[in-house]
């Protein structure tokens, strides 16, 4: 029943907040310098009646509240507008590029996720030995490493060994056997993912590490060796559980980001997410597209969190409001 | 053969900037089946360490040598591996820290049950049976299982401690300081809630205090330790009502008495430090009678009435106290 009541608020706060980054979505563009009209009317001989007629045909002519009124109302219809670019919808557009954006982040945040607690919780309950030195220094080197400039020394180091860029060979023809195609995929992904991994999992070594040894040092560790029970049960069962209790927030908010936020990566491997297509649109003041993508952000860090907030709760019992 | 011995048992603790403390000093002690002992001393005398010993549950700072034999069978010998299969199963313990005893993110009934599986006294619905006999036992509806510690209590999680602690049918209960965070009537009720326990279930208790009334009226027999040794051990109402230490005598006299009209009296002066070996007595700076051997002569443990022993030169025959 408290169960029911916490996620019913957590439910409508969640709802507030994504109205109000829809809204400040919406404005945000329209104070960028720069039009859409200028951008695609940058050919010989564009006439002022030619740049009228494109202003008239993407609304922009309306009053600032008018338009917002209409996102609104389409919005809710699940219509995201047409890009002015591809003059397709952007819902459409940006379904297939959340799909792969979604794949390589989750490959990313996954391996991020699955190396930083093992390597922190290593370093914990091996504490001041040399491979805890290792680990924490390994970890903050990588850490402080610039998502783009791994990804460009990567590229250097590998380009010959693993696919550069893209997301599938194009010269895959036919449609080839399922398996053919995942390892073609994967096989693409791997200099993207391991840029991003690289570059995440150290922050939750260092979450981890500090986590771990706090929990390690608390009455209820010294009680459940005190059972009897092998070393392996203490640290996962007893340490790491109570331990990971800071990380399942760090990890929602980061998935959040990583959704939209790759972009640096994704552009540098010409990955077709959501990441390559906000700078796309941006670099083109493609209203709509960005729109969509910011939209696509936002509310994906604002659900990562009220899932965070559920499964916090689900795991420790204490938590309230 | 006593049911447990401990023998000769030394700790030092490396200290993290060089040197070492000599934290219990050759303490030595027999349980019998059943009987109800007492280890009392102020504040770092090493009573707490002396216990945790016993089950080799000191951390990698702590170097430790001396016998525990259980059933005649020396316990330590082994190294971790067998030490772990007497932990809970012959030897339980209840800690200081009632508040954070208990993991806050199991359930308790969880928490109780562990230790049963593990070795393999109890499953399934055997352990959840045991569970509820076991929290019905403390005083606690066997309908709280499924709650978590923060929903209870202090005095009732010292009693979910205990329950926990027999849940193996321990051969002996080591309670450290069990009473300390609670008020005063719900002391009394854990006080009462041992005893009761140790004598219907046959088993023999260890409890580590710094109150000496508790002493006297839970236990049968006693120890008192000052600056890592054992000074004066013999049955519990003889050191209150014929100490032959004069530490004993002194610490006895700082009791705060209900009735007692009297400024309340105190032992100057502090514990030595142990991080250098002392030559001497090491009570000598505090006590109220020293003589001249004092000084240069540490005095040896000597029997002083039946079953009582004291470290004092005024001990000896021809010098009474």
């Amino acid at each position: 029943m408290r169960s029911l009541e916490y996620a019913v608020r957590r439910g409508i706060f969640t709802v507030v907040t994504v109205f109000l980054a829809v809204t400040l979505n919406f404005f945000l563009f329209r104070a960028l310098p720069g039009s859409a009209v200028s951008n695609l009317a940058r050919v010989p001989d564009s006439s002022p009646e030619l740049q009228h007629a494109l202003t008239v045909r993407f609304g922009l002519d309306r009053s600032e509240w008018d338009q917002y009124v209409l996102y609104l109302k389409n919005l809710l219809h699940g219509d995201l507008g047409v890009s002015f670019t591809y003059q397709r919808p952007v819902s459409h557009l940006l379904l297939s590029d959340l799909q792969n954006t979604v794949l390589l982040a989750g490959a990313g945040t996954l391996g991020a996720i699955a190396l930083g607690v093992l390597s922190g919780v290593v370093a914990a309950w091996r504490r001041s030995s040399a491979l805890d030195h290792l680990n924490t220094s390994l970890a903050i080197l990588t850490y402080s490493f610039p998502a783009q400039w791994l990804g460009l020394v990567l590229l250097i180091v590998f380009a010959g060994v693993l696919p550069a860029g893209g997301m599938s060979d194009q010269f895959l023809f036919q449609s080839p056997p399922f398996w053919r195609h995942a390892a073609d995929v994967a096989a693409h992904m791997a200099l993207p993912a391991a840029t991003l991994i690289l570059t995440a999992y150290g922050g939750y070594t260092l979450v981890v590490r500090s986590s771990m040894l706090e929990t390690l040092g608390q009455d209820y560790v010294l009680t459940a060796r005190a059972k009897g029970l092998p070393d392996r049960r203490i640290v996962w069962r007893h340490a790491a559980r109570n331990a990971m209790l800071p990380m399942v927030t760090m990890v929602a908010l980061d998935l959040g980001f990583v959704v939209g936020g790759a972009v640096l990566v994704e552009v540098i491997f010409s990955w077709p997410g959501i990441g390559m297509a906000t700078y796309t649109a941006l670099s083109q003041r493609d209203y709509p597209m960005v729109q969509g993508c910011l939209l696509i952000l936002t509310v994906s860090v604002i659900l990562l969190n009220f899932l965070a907030d559920l499964l916090c709760f689900r795991l420790d019992r204490r938590v309230t409001a | 053969m006593s049911l447990l011995e401990c023998v000769d048992l030394h700790v030092w603790f490396d200290l993290p900037h060089g040197g070492r403390v000599h934290a219990v000093n050759g303490v030595g002690f027999a349980l019998d089946p059943g009987e109800r002992f007492g280890l009392v001393g102020e504040s770092g005398c090493g009573k707490s360490t002396t216990i945790l010993a016993l089950m080799g549950l000191l951390p990698s700072s702590a170097t430790v040598s001396g016998r525990v034999l259980l059933n005649g069978a020396d316990i330590l010998a082994g190294g971790e591996d067998s030490v772990r299969r007497h932990r809970w199963r012959d030897i339980a313990m209840v800690f200081q820290g009632a508040m954070n005893a208990l993991n806050p993110v199991k359930t308790v009934g969880w928490q109780i049950a562990e230790p049963m599986a593990y070795h393999g006294t109890a499953r399934g619905a055997r352990a959840r049976a045991r569970v509820g006999e076991l929290l019905e036992l403390v005083g606690i509806p066997a309908s709280a299982a499924d709650r978590y510690p923060h929903e209870f209590s202090g005095g009732m999680r010292q009693r979910l401690s205990i329950a926990m602690a027999l849940a193996c049918e321990p051969k002996i209960l080591l309670a450290d300081e069990p009473t300390t965070a609670l008020d005063v009537m719900v002391q009394a009720q854990i006080l009462e809630l041992l005893t009761r326990l140790t004598g219907e279930l046959g088993m023999a208790l260890v409890l580590v205090t710094h109150d000496l009334p508790v002493v006297s009226q839970v236990c049968d027999r006693a120890a008192v330790m000052y600056a890592g040794e054992k000074v004066e051990d013999g049955p519990a109402e003889r050191l209150g009502l014929a100490a032959r230490h004069p530490y004993t005598r002194l610490l006895f006299a700082a009791t705060p008495d209900l009735y007692g009209e009297e400024r309340l009296a105190t032992i100057p002066g502090s514990p030595p430090r142990l991080d250098a070996e002392i030559t001497g007595c090491p009570f000598r700076p505090r006590c109220d009678v020293p003589t001249d051997r004092c000084a240069d002569e540490h005095p040896a443990l000597r029997p002083a009435g039946p079953g009582h022993q004291a470290a004092c030169f005024r001990n000896e025959p021809q010098e009474p106290m």
